[in-house]
């Protein structure tokens, strides 16, 4: 009958597990460990370097990737700076040149200054008013939206700056305007000797314009910030104004860096920034150059996809395959080691059958004697009825009789033996006492041994005590261990038992004849089913091999030594209690 | 004609002798090689009757024994123990090889035959 088998049937093994009374015939317990172990490390030899080989591919794309950003926020970032930086220098050269190219005289009249501001505005724009102030403050001089002429800047902070260094250029601040500015001025000298200061508003919209103007992808967030970190153009990622950033301001330097950052949020960013220089003059202004990770899209990025997407295929493969593999060999071996164990425990049990034969031809034997017996004694008495001069005297016929009865009782004796023998091979677990045992299975051996001269010596501990195992199983382990004794023995040979306690839970059992012995090279394949050194008729091989089997299910531990010419010890270790946690 | 018969079954052996004895063939039994050995030494038997298997030495030994000392004694073996090697050395060198228990009638037919072989 074929059955029809499921896509699962490939992946995952038929049978996990033999029957408990077949798991000692099997290689393995448990398939299900020896399937996972195999999908496992066979996994992992084929994942873990193909993960290594990924990853770092993926980190040498990302460090290529991250030189490639900041250098490229280097160069933006210049070039903004120097922008910006000629942006403001323009419009400071251009108050430098006024005043020291118009009179002071002209300057402080109104009409005049308003001339000048309609031709910056026009060469330069974004200046939106002018205004002159003398050396104490007050403004003599302003064109503009405002009425600011005769206002005193006496003690504004700006003024004493520029008093101070000869120039200033502000930060962006509303003041009482309400509209972002910046104020640019400059000190000179009039011709009566007094100083004076030329001061320009400059509108910040055309320098946001000039700072945007660099902006060439939507990840990136180019704006300027004062010293003190306070954002002076608009920012898209901080806002437009007055607020201040989430990093910190980074330390002065004449050149222009970039690096990779994380602001206050925890957002990556790749950070370029210049103190920006107006020509000479010093500026309050920072340019900063944010960008943030731009997602996919960039060459690098669509390497780095390409390669997930091979490392996922592969792991997928590779997985499928394992899984394939792994659950054919476990199928495989489950098979043949299915096979196996059907091949040895028939074996086995022919074995038990023939070694049940072999006792039963030594019995048969046993009992001939007897029998033979009877047939003369009774053949006697007929003799003395039939042939006797005399009818037979009832002393001499109750004699005879008597012996018909004893050999009867003999070969009672015996069938009740072998009956009894036989029933041990059922499974039953029960405590009985070692020696017992082995002295009822000497019993069958008792004849052969006088007939072939051999001596045959019990020694017990009387320290040993009573265990609890499977006495058939017991019982067979020796017939099978004197029988090889006997047959490796020639005639007038001596097999000698010891039996002694071993630690507190183990009996310890030597049989040791003085037989032919076993050569090194097989002493190591004698447990091994159907190895036979005996010819082809005479061994199944099996002997040995189904000894071992018994032994490991009696929980116990046989060893062999042998000397080629001596003879051969089996050392037999019992636990005292077969169902008890043995303390191994 | 004399009758020597071996074997370690006393009981057996003795009752044995008797009923030959009762049918007019003189026999002697003895309890083991050793005994059966000893009394050749005295007497001269024209059959031998051994068992396959005693203790100390097998009747197939034992033959052996016997023919050294007499050329023509002529021999039947018992055996309680239908083995086939025993069989085939058996009724190679023995005129009759007779399993236990014995039908009387037969053994002394055997025995009738052994005695009218030609040496």
């Amino acid at each position: 009958m074929i059955k029809k088998r499921s896509t699962l049937s490939f992946f995952i093994p038929r049978r996990w597990s033999p029957r408990q009374e077949m798991k000692s015939y099997f290689t393995f317990r448990n398939y299900r460990r020896v399937w996972l172990i195999l999908i496992v490390s066979l996994a992992l030899t084929c994942l873990v370097p193909l993960s290594i080989i990924t990853v770092t591919h993926q980190r040498i794309v990302d460090r290529a990737m991250n030189v490639e950003r900041i250098l490229r926020a280097e160069r933006v970032t210049s070039n903004a700076r120097r922008s910006v930086g000629n942006f403001l220098a323009e419009r400071m050269d251009a108050l430098r040149f006024i005043v020291n190219e118009v009179d002071y005289e002209k300057l402080s009249r109104n009409d005049q200054l308003e001339n000048l501001l309609k031709n910056l505005t026009v060469g330069f724009g974004g200046i939106s008013d002018l205004g002159v102030i003398k050396e104490d403050g007050t403004q003599v001089a302003y064109v503009g939206q405002f009425n600011l002429k005769g206002k005193n800047y006496h003690n504004e902070p700006w003024f004493k700056q520029c008093m101070a260094s000869g120039q200033y250029i502000s930060d962006v601040f509303k003041g009482f305007r309400g509209v972002p500015h910046i104020i640019l001025s400059v000190k000179a000298k009039s011709p009566s000797g007094d100083f004076f200061i030329l001061r320009a508003t400059l509108d910040t919209a055309k320098l946001i314009q000039t700072v945007r103007s660099y902006q060439i992808s939507d990840y990136a967030d180019l704006f300027l910030i004062n010293h003190d970190g306070i954002i002076q153009t608009p920012s898209t990622t901080y806002g437009d104004g007055q607020q201040k950033i989430l990093f910190n301001v980074p330390a002065y330097s004449a050149r222009t860096h970039a690096f990779e950052i994380r602001d206050l949020k925890g957002r990556p960013f790749v950070l370029g920034y210049a103190y920006i220089l107006a020509g000479e003059t010093k500026t309050p202004f920072i340019l900063i150059d944010l960008k943030q990770n731009a997602p996919m899209g960039t060459i690098w990025d669509q390497s780095k996809i390409k390669a997930m997407r091979i490392f996922y295929v592969s792991v997928f493969v590779i997985l499928l395959i394992v899984f394939l593999s792994s659950t054919y060999m476990i199928n495989r071996l489950y098979m043949s080691d299915s096979i196996k164990a059907h091949t040895l425990k028939a074996a086995e049990h022919k074995s038990q059958l023939a070694s049940i034969g072999q006792l039963a031809a030594g019995v048969a034997h046993e009992i001939n004697n007897p029998l033979a017996v009877i047939n003369e004694e009774a053949g006697y008495m007929m003799d003395l009825i039939s042939m006797g001069d005399s009818p037979p005297d009832n002393a001499e016929l109750t004699e005879h009789m008597q012996s018909i009865l004893d050999s009867v009782e003999r070969c009672g004796t015996i069938t009740r033996q072998l009956l009894f023998f036989a029933r041990q091979f059922d499974v039953k677990i029960m405590s009985f006492h070692p020696a017992d045992i082995i002295s009822d299975v000497l019993k069958f051996f008792k004849k052969e041994a006088e007939y072939r001269n051999i001596t045959l010596t019990v020694d017990v501990s009387p320290r040993t005590p009573v265990i609890v195992s499977d006495k058939g199983k017991f019982q067979q382990v020796f017939v099978n261990l004197i029988n090889n004794a006997f047959q490796a023995m020639e005639d007038s040979g001596k097999l000698d038992i010891e039996m002694s306690p071993m630690d507190p839970d183990f009996v310890c059992v030597t049989v040791r004849d003085t037989g032919c012995g076993i050569p090194d090279e097989n002493l190591s394949k004698i447990f091994d089913p159907f190895f036979t050194t005996k010819g082809e008729h005479e061994g199944t091989g099996l002997g040995l091999s189904i000894t071992y089997g018994l032994m490991q299910k009696l929980k116990g531990k046989i060893d062999v030594k042998s000397k080629v010419g001596t003879g051969t010890t089996f050392k037999l270790i019992f636990p005292l209690n077969i169902e008890g946690e043995s303390k191994s | 004609m004399k009758v020597l018969l071996v074997d370690d079954q006393t009981q057996f052996v003795s009752v044995l002798t008797r009923r030959l004895n009762m049918r007019g063939i003189d026999s002697v039994c003895a309890f083991s090689p050793d005994e059966a050995l000893k009394i050749v030494e005295t007497t001269r038997f024209d059959i031998a009757i051994l068992d396959m298997k005693m203790p100390g030495l097998s009747g197939i030994e034992l033959r052996r024994l016997l023919h050294q000392k007499d050329q023509n004694m002529k021999f039947i073996f018992l055996t309680g123990h239908g083995s086939e090697v025993d069989f085939k050395v058996g009724s190679a060198e023995a005129s009759f090889f007779l399993p236990k228990p014995l039908n009387i009638d037969k053994l002394i037919e055997a025995i009738n035959e052994t005695a009218s072989e030609k040496p």
